[in-house]
Parts: C-alpha cells; structure tokens; sequence
C-alpha cells in the first residue's frame, strides 16, 4: 500500500498540518487526489522534490508515491540528478513529458531517493521502498493525540521519519525547522507542540532558552548524533513523564532502532537477539554491523558479508551491559548533525602556502557533539600569530561554518603509518558510565 | 573580575574564528542566545575555555538549569572552579 493508500484507509479527520493555515488529512488526500489528476503525464515518471513548505511538500508526497517510478527528495545542497529525472514543478511546465500511455492507471511502486553524505564524502542517492521508510512509524491513541515539531530538513532521513511517523499515526506536525533555538521554541510554543524529535545539540540549544520546561512534552525524541547520559538525565528530571527515546539510524541501510530506557547506547543483550526487525552484532575492529530485513538498494549487495549484515561505519564498545558508540570508523566529525570530511578540510588547509601537513580530527565537545581540530606543520619561521588570523580567514573563504576548525594546533611532525599515511586513529574519549 | 575578563576575551577570539558577529556591549543580562553566539560559536567558547581554565561544566553537567544569561554562565564556571573540579 502506498502513502495516499494509507491515509485514505486510516480516514482521519483530524488536522494534519498546522502551520500559517492549518491543513486537515481529508484536505491533503483531496488535493494529492487532484495533483495526480491534473498532470497525469508525470505517471510512471522520475521526479524530484524540493522544498519548499511543509504542506506542498507532504501533498507531493502524497500524490506522487504509488504514482511515479521513483521520488528523489533535493537536500539543500546541491547534488546531481539522473538524467530524465523531471524536476518538480519547476521541469514540469518547460520540459515535454511524454505520457506513458495506459488507459487504466497502473499502480507504480516507486522508489524513495534519499542523499546521504557517503563513507567517501561524495553524497550519493540511495533507493528505499515507502515499506522500508514506514516501518517504523507505529499509530495509537496517545500518537495520534501528538503534535509534532519537525526540526529536520524533511528531504533528510531523519525529518522523513518524524513527518511519516506523524501522518501515519494521525498526529499533527509543525514545520520549526529554521531560525535559531529561541525561534524555534517559540514557534514550538506557539504551537503547543507537545512532542519534539532534534539532535542533542539542538536540545541542549532548547535548554538554553531556559523555557523549554514551558512545552507539555509528552515525547522527546534524539536523533543524529551520540546521544549522552547527562543529557538524557537532564531531560528525563525535567519531564518525568514524558516517552524519551533516543534513535540510532543509518541511511544507508535505511534503518533504525530506538532505545526507551533513557540510558546512553543500547543494550548488550540485543547483540544476541533479532530486535526491531534488526541483528547487530560488533566486530574485531569494533565496527557496528547490521542486517536489516532487506537491503534498501541493489547497490549495496557487494558491502554486505557472507551472513547478510552491512557495516555501519560506526565505532562501539562495550561498556558493561551497554554498547555505546564512539564515533564514525572513517574520522567523519558529525558537528551538530552536519558531517565533516576531515581530507576536505586538510585539502583546504594544505592549500595555503606556510602549510607543509596538516592533520584534521574530532574533539568531543560537550555543546555540539564535535568540534573540528587541525594539527598543523607549518614552514620555520613562521609567525604563529599572524599565520593563525590568515588561517582563519582562509578556512572561512574556503569552507562551510560546520567545516570551521576551532583550533590550530601547530606542530613539529605529524605520525604517519606504515604505508607513509597520516595515522588517523579515531580520537574518541572512552564514555563515562 | 579575572574570571570575567579571561572569558570575555576567549569570546571575542572565538567570534572571530567562528565567524560570529556580537552584539554590542554584552552585559550580565545579555541572553547568550542573543548574543550572536551560535550553536557553533558556543560550543567552540566552551571548548577554548576548557583549554584556558582546564574545566568544562558542561561536560558532566546534570542540571535541570542551563546558563541563559551571561552572567548565568559565568556563574557556572565560577562554581565549578569554586568545587575544585
């Protein structure tokens, strides 16, 4: 069954959408209805999304799963489309669609593409089915009585899943994803929004506001980076009553779990046992591997082993009766949820000419989960001072805010290993339990 | 006073690194949500200022109540130097 399918079995009648107009879920099913009346030439099609608000966006969704071949969804930045992918709707206007002619409508399954940042740093397209992207969505009473903030960019992973969680349930949702915390709070109080899925490093942003103890949460959802216990517990004493679930989801192998018990990790037991339709198990090198019940893209078949489980990149330990991550096996620095490529940013720094070598890695940081940190050689007789200023205002021409190293270290050498590559051990502080 | 003054000074360091731009005249009251700082911005202060002072009070914190003012936040830091942590 696909999206519109969904809804319009579910028949609610409630208020889907609540933003400068609110939009009810007979509302969005009627005009995802009419959108496919009206350009029935998209059939069978590949089309991309972006953007735009949250009502057109989910419509589109609406009206184009189960009627395209396959729904690219645009993150803001800008990455390449197949060929004969229409750009919607500004494509649909200019370009001739040729109408693949079919005098009943046959029903399409299409394919959801979503970009994730890549192990390489080169953002790619992965294909996922409306099924694998549902999975987790789960409808009741006390869901349905939720009105969500989304704090995410909806073409993303993450905010896809907050916006099909709260269509699927019934719930109302809230597009609070621009300004800075406080516009956001405000727009989550305005709102009355009652169940809110960020990063840690935007709750410990809402934490700041000093009013976020003003909202009636009744869920609070992490997501998107490492989530850690004194966070959890802070949140946990602020709202006793409140579902705190804390996930961990790889795009690529589009999917997720999530832990309730409002500690940091997961239980080691579940390394044991199917749970959420997920096996994990850990190897040698501390790798967390997942076999979800099919793999999302045809793709990714040449990464998975003999037993069927992919690796996810990500670095964990046991502590205990926990599993808890480290951080990303390939040294990617996730500041805030935005994902650094440390060669991107030593390319930058190794552009500048008093830069012999330079080394970039991670430093946990208690605000934004990571920071950036350069060790750099730099040429004898160099003015530390000035090179640090020109430095900065070179990084700042050359790379993205996230991307900003927060400290140049200055060194005499940088460790290479055997094969005469920098050494690049993943600089992760062991947990506190 | 010297407190302050070393955190004053790691702010405007890091305003320029983290390509902020401050406000005028920050005083006790000033929101540190308003204060230009972003999300990066602070996070880069506190992590300068844990080079500088040797402590993070955020990094175990399990307070109910974050800093929210300026004068907040150098509160925090005044009370973790004063625990001796």
């Amino acid at each position: 069954m696909n999206l519109l399918q969904r809804l319009q079995q579910a028949n609610y009648n409630s208020t889907a959408i609540s933003a400068g107009a609110d939009i009810s879920y007979p509302q969005l099913v009627a005009q995802a209805v009419q959108l496919r009346q009206q350009y029935p030439a998209l059939q069978h099609h590949a089309i991309a999304l972006s953007y735009t608000d949250l009502s057109t966006f989910t419509c589109d969704l609406l009206a184009f799963d189960g009627w395209c071949r396959a729904l690219y969804l645009l993150p803001d930045n800008n990455l390449e489309l197949p060929e004969q992918v229409i750009r919607w709707p500004e494509n649909t206007s200019t370009a001739p669609i040729t109408a693949t002619a079919t005098a009943t409508p046959i029903a399409e399954t299409t394919l959801w593409y979503l970009a994730t940042s890549g192990t390489t740093g080169t953002p790619k397209w992965i294909a996922h089915s409306f099924t694998s992207l549902s999975r987790a969505a789960k409808a009741s009473v006390q869901s349905a009585a939720l009105h969500w903030a989304l704090c995410y960019q909806p073409s993303r992973f993450a905010g896809l899943q907050v916006l099909l969680q709260s269509l699927l349930s019934g719930a109302v949702i809230t597009d609070c994803n621009s300004g800075d915390a406080q516009q956001r709070f405000n727009l989550m109080q305005q709102y009355s929004v009652n169940a809110v899925s960020a990063t840690p490093s935007l709750w410990r942003q809402l934490l700041m506001t000093a009013q976020i103890n003003a909202l009636p949460l009744q869920q609070i959802t992490l997501g998107g980076e490492i989530t850690d216990q004194p966070l959890l517990d802070t949140l946990a004493a602020l709202f006793p009553t409140a579902r705190l679930l804390h996930i961990y989801a790889s795009t690529e192998a589009g999917v997720g779990f999530a832990v309730a018990d409002k500690r940091a990790g997961f239980p080691a037991s579940w390394l044991n046992q199917c749970h959420s339709n997920l096996l994990l198990k850990i190897d040698a090198k501390q790798h967390l591997w997942l076999k979800p019940p099919q793999l999302p893209d045809t793709r990714l078949a040449s990464a998975v082993d003999s037993d069927g489980y992919l690796d996810s990149g990500d670095l964990v330990t046991i502590v205990q009766d926990r599993v808890v991550f480290l951080g990303r096996a390939s040294g990617v620095i996730n500041v805030g949820g935005n994902k650094v490529h440390p060669e991107q940013v030593e390319q930058v720094l190794l552009q500048y000419p008093a830069v012999r070598q330079a080394k970039v890695y991670a430093k946990t940081s208690s605000v934004i989960g990571q920071l950036v940190i350069a060790d750099i050689v730099v040429d004898t007789g160099t003015d530390s001072k000035t090179l640090q200023a020109q430095l900065v205002q070179h990084c700042q021409q050359q790379l993205e805010r996230y991307q900003l190293p927060a400290r140049f270290n200055i060194v005499s050498s940088l460790a290479t290993n055997a094969t005469g590559k920098l050494s690049r051990k993943a600089d992760v502080k062991e947990p506190h339990e | 006073m010297e407190l302050e003054h070393t955190i004053r000074q790691t702010l405007d360091q890091v305003a320029i690194i983290a390509n902020c731009q401050l406000i005028d005249n920050i005083n006790d009251d000033t929101v540190l949500l308003q204060s230009g700082l972003d999300s990066l911005g602070f996070a880069m202060l506190v992590a300068q200022l844990e080079e500088d002072l040797g402590i993070d009070p955020f990094s175990q914190m399990q307070i109910a109540v974050y800093p929210r003012t300026f004068a907040e936040f150098v509160g925090v830091y005044r009370q973790t130097l004063a625990n001796g942590n």
